[in-house]
């Protein structure tokens, strides 16, 4: 593990900061930044599952929504204190991890992108046909118990959450898993040449991704109070959590995160010029390009222009 | 019974006709162009424009509709599939964003709401119990000629056999003098006008709205992964099977039930038999 004391000062300092932060801002920007955290969590647990092995999943919003799905279901439903329903919806997103892990045992590439978005497509139809009564059909539900009250508490919990996934993350990232993980996505035959079961690792980058993806659709719909099948199966919803790891940087844990709060602000801002669904075109717009030009993401273009700044100090 | 035959002969031509065009890319190209269904969309929303707001004869707004999913076809290639030089997931990926991104720009342009197409050929005859609208049989009828004809061209013409040396392998067309810059162009023109053309009858089947490329999308991408690569019976009979069922379970299950069917035909097939039901060797 390559773990140095700055890393550590950085982290510190980030999570010291962004805590202190409701004491300066109002509770309009904190608002914000809990949709900026929830889209980071999601982000980062589709760069596990896909931005490193190279699976690239366009089920992902599949995965969430089960684990939103089921916690209010439990929750509203069978009136199951949220200590039990949240964990048991964590347990049915690896579930769902596990069934979309299976066809990445035969296919990759295009072909397992698309099997993905199927899933995403088959869950939508079936969510509002089958049991109506238990997901609330095509309106969905509302009236989900919700954790916290307020801005800032919201805000606290939902950062924790976040700040506790990255960490978390970032420190499996480094470790010789890791590692294995992201050769994966570079060259599969050579992993399972230097003598690795890349199913086991693949099993395992699936299960995470789910884990987190799960842990955060659940609190998630715990913060909205409310879900509804359009909004969570959404190719409009996919496209937010793929940019957002797309424009920060894949197969680092950073990136995520900040492509996502990059991506809420620049939503935020752009909200009083274009109030509709037009912001998806700046967006994709952005997205677009960056992803052609430098495939690496925003994270990419700093560090470089980080070696740059040092190089002109040191000569 | 007739009522079911008569209806599903109906949509499985337009759905063969929506198809052909991504069959084309993904088999001369081995592209997915999930951007596919934003033609559909372009063809839709110029008709509308030109013969609805601007009242064009409707001949004339078929053609522009054409001409636009050609430019349109044509540009996607040249700006960004070119660039990417056949990293397929990326161009899957950056394909899918800009689905996204056309979406917002009709948006921009027509506001979100759905809006309703006037029949393109007015009228409505009954045969055994069904209703069919002038409009679908014409579609149909089209959908057939276009289908037969793109047969022909790719058996028969110099370029069409291009198009299938390309797609046989591209690397042996290059040596046997075969442009594939070229051929790849051209196909990609094909297959815009084609979405455009299946574009304007969707939307007077169903109606017009910015998320109307979604559904299509997963038809074409239903039927060529089913009917396998470089298979133009493949696509017809696939088209016909996805036709039917949708019929069959919306008469029997639930209209909410359409589209399950062609996801669980997607993800079976591509689990069990990656290569299609009648595609050739490969993968």
């Amino acid at each position: 593990m390559d773990l140095r004391w700055h890393h550590f000062a950085l982290w510190a300092a980030f999570i010291g900061g962004m805590l202190a932060l409701p004491q300066f801002v109002s509770s309009g920007t904190l608002r914000t930044i809990i949709f900026a955290n929830y889209l980071a969590i999601f982000a980062i647990s589709w760069d596990i599952l896909s931005g490193r092995t190279g699976y690239i999943s366009f089920g992902h919003p599949f995965l969430i929504g089960i684990g939103a799905y089921t916690t209010a279901i439990l929750t509203k439903r069978f009136d199951i204190a949220v200590e039990y329903a949240i964990p048991s919806a964590v347990l049915m997103t690896m579930v769902g991890g596990l069934i979309l892990f299976l066809p990445a045992l035969r296919i990759k590439g295009s072909y397992f992108a698309l099997v993905t978005l199927a899933f995403m497509e088959l869950i939508y139809q079936l969510v509002q046909v089958i049991r109506p009564d238990l997901t609330g059909g095509t309106r969905g539900m509302s009236g989900i118990p919700t954790l916290t009250l307020g801005a800032r508490d919201g805000f606290y919990l939902s950062f924790s959450l976040m700040a506790a996934i990255a960490l978390s993350m970032w420190l499996l990232m480094r470790t010789r898993l890791g590692t294995a993980l992201s050769a994966i996505g570079m060259n599969e035959e050579s992993v399972r040449g230097s003598g690795l079961s890349t199913t086991r690792l693949k099993l395992f980058a699936f299960l995470t991704g789910a884990f987190v993806a799960g842990l955060g659709g659940a609190f998630y719909v715990h913060y909205l109070g409310s879900i509804a099948p359009r909004a969570l199966f959404d190719i409009n919803f996919l496209f937010t959590i793929l940019v957002a790891a797309l424009i920060g940087g894949l197969s680092t844990v950073i990136g995520p995160m900040l492509g996502a709060f990059f991506l809420t602000f620049l939503l935020e801002y752009l909200r009083p010029y274009l109030p509709g669904a037009e912001r998806y075109f700046i967006y994709g717009g952005i997205a677009l390009l960056l992803y052609m030009y430098e495939p690496k993401g925003i994270l990419h273009l700093f560090s470089r222009g980080l070696d740059r700044w040092r190089e002109r100090v040191s000569s | 019974m007739a009522q079911i035959i008569i209806q599903g002969l109906l949509l499985s031509g337009l759905y063969a006709l929506i198809a052909m065009g991504f069959t084309l890319i993904f088999s001369v190209g081995r592209v997915l162009n999930l951007a596919y269904g934003s033609y559909l969309m372009i063809g839709g929303y110029v008709y509308f424009y030109l013969t609805q707001l601007l009242g064009v004869p409707k001949i004339v707004g078929i053609l522009m509709a054409t001409v636009a999913g050609c430019v349109v076809g044509l540009l996607i290639y040249r700006l960004l599939v070119k660039q990417l030089k056949g990293d397929h997931v990326a161009i899957e990926i950056s394909t899918l964003i800009l689905a996204v991104v056309l979406q917002a720009g009709i948006v921009l342009l027509f506001g979100d709401s759905s809006k309703i197409l006037l029949p393109i050929v007015p009228g409505v005859i009954h045969v055994g119990g069904a209703t069919v609208t002038f409009s679908i049989l014409a579609a149909t009828i089209i959908s057939w000629v276009i289908l037969i004809g793109i047969y022909i061209f790719i058996r028969k013409t110099h370029t069409g056999r291009a198009m299938q040396a390309v797609s046989m392998d591209a690397k042996g067309a290059a040596i046997s003098g075969i442009d594939s810059d070229r051929i790849n162009m051209i196909t990609w023109g094909i297959s815009g006008t084609l979405g455009a053309v299946a574009g304007v009858f969707f939307a007077s089947y169903t109606q017009l709205s910015p998320s109307m490329w979604v559904a299509p999308l997963i038809i074409a991408i239903a039927v060529v992964i089913v009917g396998g690569i470089g298979s133009i019976i493949g696509t017809l009979v696939v088209a016909h099977i996805i036709g039917f069922m949708e019929i069959l379970t919306t008469a029997i299950l639930a209209p909410e039930m359409r589209g399950v069917f062609t996801m669980l035909l997607i993800i079976g097939v591509l689990v069990i038999r990656p290569r299609g039901l009648f595609g050739r060797e490969e993968l």
